[in-house]
């Protein structure tokens, strides 16, 4: 199975070149799509409808989209076993996170109209394939400017211009998924490691203030030693760390997790 | 690896053939080849829907009966190697057209240096003098290094995008996509082009531009239909078309400026 993650900012083309892309494999090979996003979306059904290949629709809500997408991936990847080609479209809002993983295809949609490349982090140094969108918008001195800036953060990085309107790049890009190699199971390893992110905002604290965050935070930290961590979703959450959240927001109760004192065997609570 | 890279950098390119594909009905296209040679400029024209876009697509990816037309390209009379198709560091086309504009707050004369300099150029104050002066040429408000890249007025910024192109991009072929009424010297545009040795292409109605050509590729329901080129009465009259649109070109920048525009001068002496 070959798993490929397409990660771009919002609006820039990801899911028109995405359609293109399709296009030129569903022939050819079984597809499956995973869409990502925080709130809302309805990609993944458009996709499903217009070329007729399952699909899956996940929200991230209160919690990171790429910490939520790392989460879901083994799932997802579980599910498709029969599938030869997995393509996961990210929310595509952090620029310091890296959605990829190294045993699969990244490939980083980037608009040209959006500013200097340097300001990109992961999404766009540890891609495998930058795709410019938007290219026919500027002017070629600045394309080629954008380029060698490219090249410059990413040395090793394939540059294929695309066009969400006309489809244009989507047969290069085709080819470049076609010849890359197959992932050996469901165990992956990031790219790059996700953002440290605990603290008491993170535990749904709203007032600034930092001895209020500290002690929201020493309250989650509490919370967080009884509980699995496994992201089983049985509390009615998707994530433990969204349930705590519920908790201290007095949404749930701690009793709510099935597993919150004695935990035995944690590969059980996958199931 | 760094030898092999060099030695497809340096070979230049300077003849493409266009060996036939099949039109949208699936018919063969009924030509041998079709040669295009640096310094040559090629018009292409059709109606909307007609393929004009996908013959460019194919020359910019130079298909090998990869792509929806099933044509297939030589470079140098061989068959290109994936180096000089996909090559990062180095597109084969450059384009100019009507929907492009700057982005970048910066001066002339410095976004001129980081073109330069991304190209890997140094950046010698001589060749962005020359940049300056040929942009001047072809368009009629004057443009100094000085100004902000955000400033310039449509006629400016076109005419700079050219002048950049055939100075300072490496790319052999230039694709122009509709330069009609962009306040600029459009035969001056061309002809600084060619001098520099590019294969152009010109995609476009404007019957100035389209005569001005050595060669028109004419392309219909997805093939190209007909080869012609230009005659010698065709040049003339693109010439004469020319010569009365320098003068609508000069009536407009005097209305610009906040002139009276009190009668047409017609300079008879610049026409053949």
């Amino acid at each position: 199975m070959k798993f490929i993650i397409f990660a771009g900012t919002p609006g820039s083309g990801k899911t028109s070149t995405i359609k293109y892309i399709i296009k030129e494999l569903k022939d050819e090979f079984k597809l499956f799509f995973a869409k990502f996003d925080c709130l809302e979306t309805s990609d993944s059904e458009k996709i499903e409808k217009e070329f007729n290949i399952p699909s899956v629709k996940k929200l991230a809500g209160d919690i990171c989209p790429d910490h939520y997408t790392a989460l879901e991936i083994p799932k997802i990847l579980r599910q498709n076993q029969d599938k030869d080609i997995v393509i996961l479209e990210t929310a595509g809002l952090c620029l310091r996170c890296s959605p990829y993983v190294e045993e699969g295809l990244g490939i980083n949609i980037l608009d040209i109209t959006s500013g200097d490349p340097f300001r990109y982090g992961p999404i766009l140094t540890q891609a495998d394939i930058v795709a410019v969108s938007k290219g026919d918008l500027i002017s070629q001195a600045e394309r080629e400017i954008f380029r060698a800036k490219i090249l410059k953060i990413n040395p090793s990085a394939k540059i294929v211009d695309v066009n969400g309107l006309t489809g244009e790049g989507a047969i290069d890009i085709a080819s470049f998924i076609k010849s890359s190699s197959n992932i050996g199971g469901t165990s992956l390893t990031l790219k790059h490691s996700m953002p440290s992110a605990i603290c008491g905002y993170c535990y749904g604290n709203k007032i600034i203030d930092n001895d209020k965050v500290q002690e929201r935070y020493l309250k989650g930290k509490e919370l967080k030693n009884l509980i699995p961590n496994l992201n089983c979703g049985k509390c009615g959450f998707k994530t433990c760390n969204e349930f705590i959240r519920g908790v201290l927001d007095k949404k749930a109760k701690k009793e709510d997790c099935p597993f919150i004192k004695n935990v035995k065997n944690k590969d059980d609570l996958c199931q | 690896m760094i030898g092999i890279r060099g030695s497809v950098m340096n070979e230049k390119i300077k003849k493409i053939t266009i060996l036939p594909g099949k039109d949208k009905s699936g018919k063969k296209e009924e030509f041998e080849h079709i040669d295009i040679e640096t310094g040559q400029s090629i018009a292409i024209v059709g109606n909307t829907g007609a393929g004009k876009s996908q013959l460019l697509y194919d020359i910019e990816r130079l298909a090998q009966n990869d792509t929806k037309s099933n044509r297939k390209f030589l470079v140098n009379d061989k068959k290109p190697n994936k180096e000089t198709r996909f090559n990062p560091k180095r597109k084969l086309i450059a384009s100019l057209s009507q929907s492009m504009h700057f982005l970048t707050d910066i001066s002339v004369e410095d976004f001129l240096k980081l073109h330069l300099e991304s190209r890997g150029k140094k950046q010698d104050k001589k060749i962005i003098e020359e940049v300056i002066k040929i942009a001047n040429e072809i368009t009629g408000e004057a443009i100094s290094h000085d100004m902000n890249l955000l400033s310039l007025s449509g006629g400016q910024s076109r005419a700079l995008m050219v002048a950049d192109v055939a100075i300072i991009s490496d790319s052999p072929i230039i694709l122009i996509d509709e330069l009609e009424n962009a306040g600029i010297k459009k035969e001056k545009a061309v002809e600084v082009l060619i001098k520099k040795n590019k294969m152009i292409l010109i995609v476009t109605h404007d019957p100035s531009l389209a005569l001005s050509t050595d060669k028109r590729l004419i392309i219909k329901n997805g093939g190209i239909t007909k080869i012609l080129n230009t005659t010698k009465q065709e040049k003339e009259i693109a010439h004469h078309l020319n010569w009365i649109e320098s003068h609508n070109l000069n009536i407009r920048d005097q209305i610009r400026s906040g002139k009276e525009v009190k009668h047409l001068e017609i300079d008879c002496t610049q026409i053949k």
